[in-house]
């Protein structure tokens, strides 16, 4: 009976795991490149140079909409931070309908305009992430929701299935077949079994207001903003009392918000009504300053500038643990070194999901070999293995060379970024067809490798803000993030170093295309 | 299990997407009905409890030795807080 | 504080690990393990690990510092597994060489 569950969980793990194992894995890369989503973004807006933000950002930001739209119903500043050095202005444009944005980019010391190319930037790999790209954003968000459940029961029937958790814990065999594969699988599922879970479940409680609205529009009687307003103390707001009156001055606010959050800063600052004389400032705290990403906001009057209310300081304990929980998912919280770790786990997940996909392949196909028949379900399998696995950094350095290489003045060009993103992946989604096994990993690993390791070359001949200009200035977030493109273009073209020099352990068999051959890729991520 | 594999297997799946999805719901309910005051804090236990309870669930139809009995097994747990919600009028 | 924290979860899983048979092995060369010299590794190896959150705690609370070790504990075995796949020999010598560097490191940052 026993062993009748372990096998049972044991067919669960495979199936549920392989079934959504391609879109896990680019949930998970572009889920881990996220965590850079800032330092991406300023890497694709070469033009925004760091300058030191004053406390007269703010103010500067607010004059200048002042300038530009007078009479647009909401202003909102995105003040610059460590990470996002840039300041930035939205307004609604008061001709245009409710999704009708501008926006703009400031000198935080100047509050001069700042032009820089169009593009998505680091937001392309977050919003990716849960709401992939061309889809119906709903639909894409519940495919995305259950995946993650499947991936949640994957996890907790591995842990079944994987009877010696201890006894392997520090195991990895390299060159043993299919066992390497298992071994590396177990490994760094087991490493950070605790991100894993943790990242998984509080993936799904990011998105439950949609997946499980059920116990909201039962205690609410349908009512969701009600149930919004009071979960996140944010009520609608007033209307405008159509008598003009000046805006107040932003800084003393600011200072009366750090000694309300004893010491926090502001991250956002959102005008409603500007000019009118219901006019309000709603000052949103910095998320980076807390786990917990449940705003804490003060409101104050936009003439008088008198405090009217505060949200978010207190709240209940199941409202503190779902912002802590969605804190924990996005971990915009982290420090440099805790975001380092993150990385790192958000890999070992990536790597577990790939070593998954591989894992089925490897078994399966030594079942088919001793068969002497490969069937149609293990060569689709293993192709959309390549596509995925090795196809999605090509794709990603397609998009990173979009925004090097596409003409700034170009129209829809961030869109244009994305399309070349999704064109290179397609490529990689067909290029199996024509060039099998072994072969198309090495050549895709290699392409990947390359495109990678090129990327601070073409930053060399498109922009000044190349190596040889941020080195010499010390502008090391900058420069940094070149380097790491290179190290991840050195690691893929290891990859393929490897596959391409290793033959097979088992060359004299019919079979010259090996699986085991592949393990010196897991072995090498 | 009774008729051929494949369909065992597509009725358990249909038993834990689906089958799950509305025990899970019914939890969320539950909690946001009988949980609480504050409604907000209930609200929000059941949304958070929700996803454990069909990740539960999704195990359970495939440890069951049967698709039959993983389909009596949820919905013993379906229709008792069906039942329950029904009487203290949580449902229509 | 934190590479303290570091070597100290990398010393315990070391310990742990030649406490099995299996990487003692690897790493010396034959599988008897003295029990004497077990029982040390083991409870030196579980002490250490339990001793690891510690500097965590003291300096980003517990909140923040939970998380940190929960990563560090990832970023610990990782490389241990590898070395002990890879270059066995070294990874005792690696753990006690780690220990007391990453302690100095620490006083002399505090």
């Amino acid at each position: 009976m026993k062993e009748g569950f372990r096998q049972c969980m044991a067919w669960l793990h495979t199936w549920s795991g392989l079934l959504v194992g391609w879109i896990l894995f680019a949930i998970f890369l572009t889920g881990t490149a996220a965590y850079l989503r800032p330092e991406i973004t300023t890497w694709m807006r070469p033009e925004l140079h760091a300058t030191a933000a004053g406390p007269a950002a703010a103010q500067a930001a607010l004059d200048h909409l002042q300038q530009v739209a007078p009479r647009s119903p909401s202003w909102f500043v995105n003040l610059p931070d460590a990470r996002q050095p840039a300041l930035q202005v939205l307004w609604r444009e008061a001709a245009a309908g409710r999704r009708g944005f501008a926006n703009a980019w400031l000198d935080p010391a100047t509050g001069e305009t700042l032009t820089a190319r169009e593009t998505r930037g680091g937001e392309f790999f977050y919003r990716f992430h849960f709401q992939l790209h061309y889809l119906n954003v709903p639909l894409a968000r519940w495919i995305v929701s259950f995946c993650a459940m499947m991936m949640l029961v994957a996890i907790i029937s591995g842990i079944v299935t994987h009877r010696r958790i201890f006894a392997d814990f520090f195991t990895f065999r390299p060159g043993k077949g299919s066992r390497s594969w298992i071994d590396g699988h177990a490994l760094v599922a087991v490493a950070a079994l605790p991100y894993h879970l943790m990242i998984t479940y509080t993936g799904l409680v990011t998105l439950m207001l949609m997946t499980m609205p059920w116990g909201a529009e039962k205690a609410y009687g349908g009512d969701r903003a009600a149930f919004t307003a009071e979960v996140f103390g944010t009520a609608p707001p007033g209307r405008a009392a159509g008598r003009p009156a000046p805006l107040t001055a932003v800084a003393p606010l600011l200072e009366a918000a750090t000694r309300h959050w004893q010491g926090g800063s502001v991250g956002r600052i959102a005008v409603q009504h500007p000019g009118d004389a219901n006019a309000t400032i709603l000052l949103t705290r910095d998320d980076a300053e807390r786990i917990s990403s449940n705003p804490q906001t003060l409101l104050f009057d936009g003439t008088t500038g008198a405090l009217l209310a505060s949200a978010g300081d207190t709240g209940g304990a199941a409202a503190a643990t779902r912002g802590v929980m969605y804190g924990l998912h996005i971990g915009r919280f982290a420090g440099p070194l805790l975001r380092g770790l993150l990385l790192l786990s958000g890999l070992a997940g990536t790597v577990m999901v790939a070593t998954g996909c591989l894992l089925w392949a490897v078994k399966i196909r030594q079942q088919a070999l001793k068969r002497g028949r490969i069937g149609f379900g293990l060569r689709l399998v293993e192709h959309l293995n390549v596509a995925a696995i090795a196809g999605l950094p090509v794709a990603m350095a397609g998009f990173f060379w979009a925004n090097r290489v596409l003409p700034p003045g170009l129209a829809g060009r961030a869109e244009w970024e994305i399309h070349l993103f999704f064109i290179a992946w397609a490529i990689c989604l067909l290029h199996p067809l024509l060039r099998r096994g072994r072969q198309a990993w090495i050549d895709q690993f290699a392409a990947g490798g390359l495109m990678f390791a090129l990327l601070p070359v073409v930053s060399l001949v498109t922009t000044e803000r190349h190596l040889g200009v941020t080195l010499a200035a010390g502008d090391w977030a900058f420069a940094g993030f070149e380097f790491g493109l290179l190290a991840i273009g050195a690691a893929l073209g290891a990859i393929a170093w490897r596959l391409a020099r290793r033959r097979p352990a088992a060359a004299v068999a019919p079979q010259r295309r090996q699986p085991t051959a592949r393990l010196a890729a897991g072995a090498a991520e | 299990m009774r008729g051929p594999r494949w369909l065992g297997i597509l009725s358990r799946c249909i038993a834990a997407v689906l089958g799950g999805y509305l025990l899970a719901a019914l939890v969320a309910i539950g909690c946001a009905l009988w949980l609480g005051p504050p409604r907000a804090e209930a609200v929000l236990v059941g949304m958070l409890l929700s996803f454990a309870v069909h990740a539960g669930a999704v195990i359970w139809v495939f440890a069951a030795r049967s698709a039959r009995r993983a389909w009596a097994g949820l919905a013993v747990p379906t229709l008792a807080l069906g039942a329950a919600l029904a009487l203290t009028g949580g449902l229509p | 504080m934190i590479a303290l924290s570091l070597a100290l979860a990398y010393a315990g899983f070391t310990a742990l690990s030649l406490a099995m048979e299996r990487h003692h092995e690897q790493a010396h060369g034959h599988r008897r393990i003295p029990a004497g010299r077990r029982r040390l590794l083991r409870i030196a190896g579980w002490g250490l690990v339990a001793a690891s959150p510690a500097p965590c705690i003291a300096l980003a609370g517990w909140g923040d510092g939970s998380v940190l070790w929960c990563g560090l504990l990832t970023a610990a075995l990782l490389p241990l597994a590898l070395l002990l796949a890879y270059a066995p020999r070294v990874v005792a010598a690696s753990a006690v060489v780690a220990l007391p560097a990453a302690a100095v490191a620490a006083l002399l940052g505090a």
